[in-house]
């Protein structure tokens, strides 16, 4: 059992402060993380932890003992470390690289023994690289490398183990299989592992508790789920981001939030009516040519739902799975009322949502223009034996246009927009 | 036949001693044969009688003819040749050893004695030296070496800390500077020519370079010094190892780096030194060998320092032995034969692309 403890320490470059009062304490058995953008210390710190860069003030201690007042090979005996990246110059063979991990538990001119071999030989298997052992390692790709780095780490056996972006360089199935090891040597091995990412999917995913560096200083620090939220991930990386459990995996999952394009604000306002995720492409589309975008009725939990979230769209919502109750009826046609123009999506439609085709009428009445975008037969994605048909037919009938594909619709609304820029401006 | 890794990687190791051993005698074969090199004709029979002459208690047990012409062959082949071809195997040994500390320290094929600027500052210390008159003895201690001792450890200094970014010690920015003040104390030892006055016959035969009037007393200074120099480096032969994996991932594995460092550095200062006050300026040794060597033996410095050590001393009595041979009777500098052989290496290295051997 080891504890790592971080007391409040400043380090420099130079006369430049990179890291400010970071304090933390890691116990044997725990994966903690460190994220933050390019810049912000993380490396810094993984360095003054490793030895390597000396604070200005505090003290980094491995149990009891202060790290800079011990021999360089007793924290060795303890410590190991497996950086970014790994340029070797001469020929060594991958084996002969992992060897080199005993090399503080020898004696001066000891040659590796039987045991040592049998270490590396174990460390190698379990990260994948035996059958590269004989092979030099200038001549092994960046991934196969970094598990031999990673593999030479292990033979040090180590209690603490720090990582700097060590997957950053492996597919994603070495990815997941590195981790998944090092996850398990942490359990297992009862290892203490400090690993710096910048994948905060993986990091979600493997450590128990995240710090959060921003400009040397540590923003947030605690539980994955408790510091991974997207209020901190907007304070220290200004990108909008939805972070939630992903329904399979359970892991926590953080998306990033593609920027709106630099597309000029248009004047038009479109109300769309969708459902079942036939309407989150045009969200987006719509969202990003520069119209003012609304939606409804949707039944929460549905992906167009979600996606409307996602792109922070106006939305009139019903409960998961019910039909459309007379309130959010009338919510949707004063959102209808606002709009420039309403956009039938090519839904199902059922006796749960016929009232958005209602709606749609009412629209129409009102002198708004309705576009139904046709995909194959309506027969199809009529659940309500006709019903549906025989509305959409009035639509066409009181004046709503037909438009094949998104081409078509953009074409439309363009037009209109040219029409209404001149006119007016949008509804408010 | 599937063998296992680990096997095969114990069996290269146990072939060390085998490398070690056939290199010595390619060594004992070579010192024969360049005693046998020379105006007069010794056979090789008498030749390996007087060896055996003069080995204590061996010495004893030998019957030699005690002629005239034996006795003359004698004292050609102790006092002349034998401090001779020693002194081009001690050299060689020197220059090889350097090469190897300073290969692995910079973990670059490009550094040896020569690039790093560690020979252009002995050979200002020892020409101070000689100009100095001091060469000769101080109470007793021939203090040649010192100087260019002094020489080389202010100059390899210097090269690190003008070629160091940060923590890196890249490529170009260490044979750039390593050349800049080669340049720089080679000029400083033209300069020294002119105040030389009496003593500029001395300083141009030793700037020559050669072993052509090395003597026994040279040998026996420098000796020691190369011995030692050696051994501390061996000491820290898998610091060596580790150091290819960078200077932090070293630390991580608990060299102490700094203080590697500042011994190896100094180590091949002293080294060359060492060469250099007998030998004058014999450039590209340092670089060929641990070359040639590593392909031998493989890049594991507990082999490739013994091993390029004794490949440099017989490399050094090859070279001397042709600057003996090639114009006879007169000599050629053996600074031109390591000079023509070593070039073509040191362009063929800069060329290469594998390896990260090039420039980055």
């Amino acid at each position: 059992m080891v504890k790592l403890t971080i007391g409040d320490i400043d380090c420099y470059y130079g006369s430049t402060k990179i890291l400010e009062a970071i304090q933390f304490a890691v116990k044997s058995g725990e994966f903690l993380g460190i994220l933050g953008p390019n810049g912000s210390g993380k490396t810094t710190l993984l360095k003054s932890i490793s030895r390597i860069l000396k604070p200005k003030k505090g003290a980094i201690l491995i149990g009891e003992s202060n790290i800079y007042d011990m021999k360089t090979l007793d924290v060795a005996k303890q410590l190991a470390v497996v950086p970014q990246t790994t340029p070797v110059t001469f020929d060594f063979t991958a084996l002969e690289v992992v060897l080199m991990g005993r090399n503080p538990h020898m004696a001066r001119f000891a040659m590796e023994s039987k045991e040592d071999m049998t270490i590396a030989k174990n460390s190698m298997q379990l990260t994948n690289t035996w059958d590269l052992a004989n092979r030099p390692v200038t001549e092994l790709s960046g991934g196969e490398r970094q598990r031999v780095i990673i593999a030479r780490a292990l033979t040090q056996e180590p209690q603490l183990l720090l990582l700097d972006e060590p997957t950053t360089h492996l597919d994603i199935s070495n990815q997941l299989e590195i981790m998944d090891l090092l996850k398990e040597l942490c359990k297992t091995k009862k290892l203490l592992i400090v690993a710096v990412f910048h994948d905060f999917n993986l990091a979600a995913r493997y450590c128990d508790s995240v710090i959060l560096l921003n400009d040397g200083k540590i923003v947030a620090v605690g539980k994955s789920e408790d510091t991974l939220t997207s209020e901190n991930v907007k304070k220290v990386f200004c990108v909008d981001t939805i972070v939630k459990k992903h329904p399979i995996t359970g892991y926590l999952h953080v998306i990033p939030m593609p920027k709106p394009l630099n597309q000029r604000q248009k004047s038009l306002s479109v109300h769309l009516i969708s459902g079942c995720g036939t309407g989150s492409s045009l969200m987006k589309i719509l969202t990003d040519e520069g119209y003012f975008v609304s939606v409804g009725v949707l039944n929460l939990l549905d992906t167009d739902q979600e996606t409307a979230q996602l792109l922070k769209i106006p939305t009139t919502t019903e409960a998961p799975f019910s039909p459309i109750t007379e309130e959010s009826h009338k919510a949707n046609l004063k959102m209808i009322s606002k709009a420039n123009v309403v956009v039938i999506a090519p839904t199902q439609f059922g006796d749960g949502n016929l009232r958005n085709l209602e709606a749609a009428e009412t629209a129409l009445d009102e002198g708004i223009p309705v576009v139904l975008m046709e995909d194959g037969s309506i027969e199809e994605r009529d659940f309500t034996k006709g019903k549906a048909t025989k509305y959409l037919e009035k639509l066409k009938s009181k004046g709503a246009v037909t438009v094949k594909n998104n081409c078509g619709l953009l074409e439309f609304l363009d037009k209109l927009e040219n029409k209404n820029s001149k006119n007016c401006h949008r509804k408010k | 036949m599937i063998t296992d890794a680990g096997e095969s990687h114990l069996r290269r190791v146990s072939h060390w001693k085998l490398y070690f051993l056939l290199l010595t005698v390619v060594l004992v074969l070579v010192f024969v044969f360049s005693l046998n090199i020379g105006f007069s004709h010794i056979p090789f029979e008498n030749i390996l009688k007087i060896l055996a002459k003069n080995i204590p208690f061996l010495g004893d047990i030998v019957k030699t003819p005690g002629t005239e012409e034996f006795l003359r062959q004698e004292s050609i082949i102790m006092q002349i040749r034998m401090p001779r071809v020693l002194g081009g195997a001690l050299v060689g040994v020197a220059l090889a050893a350097a090469g190897v500390a300073y290969q692995g320290i910079f973990r670059n094929p490009m550094a040896d004695p020569y690039t790093i600027g560690a020979m252009g500052g002995a050979s200002f210390g020892a020409a101070v030296a000689i100009v100095l008159g001091v060469g000769v003895a101080l109470l007793g201690v021939n203090t040649v070496p010192i100087y260019a001792f002094i020489g080389a450890l202010g100059a390899v200094f210097l090269v690190y800390v003008i070629s160091r970014e940060g923590t890196r010690v890249p490529v170009t920015t260490l044979i750039l500077s390593g050349l800049t003040v080669t340049i720089f104390f080679n000029a400083l030892v033209t300069y020294l020519k002119l105040l030389a006055g009496n003593k500029l016959h001395a300083l141009t035969f030793w700037i020559m370079g050669g072993f052509t009037y090395t003597d026994w007393t040279e040998v026996s200074t420098i000796f020691p010094l190369i011995i030692i120099g050696v051994a501390i480096v061996y000491l820290y032969a898998r610091d060596l190892n580790i150091l290819v994996l960078g200077e932090e991932q070293a630390q991580h594995l608990g060299v102490e780096l700094e203080k590697v460092k500042k011994i190896l550095l100094a180590c091949g200062a002293l080294m060359t030194a060492a060469a250099v006050s007998i030998s004058g300026l014999i450039g590209f040794v340092g670089l060929i060998i641990p070359h040639l060597t590593r392909i031998i033996v493989g890049p594991d410095h507990r082999i490739l320092l013994p091993t390029s050590a004794i490949v440099g001393a017989s490399f050094m009595m090859i070279c001397d032995s042709l600057a003996r041979v090639i114009i006879a009777p007169s000599e050629l500098p053996v600074g031109v034969i390591t000079a023509v052989s070593g070039g073509p290496f040191f362009i063929y290295l800069l060329r290469r692309k594998r390896g990260g051997y090039t420039v980055r």
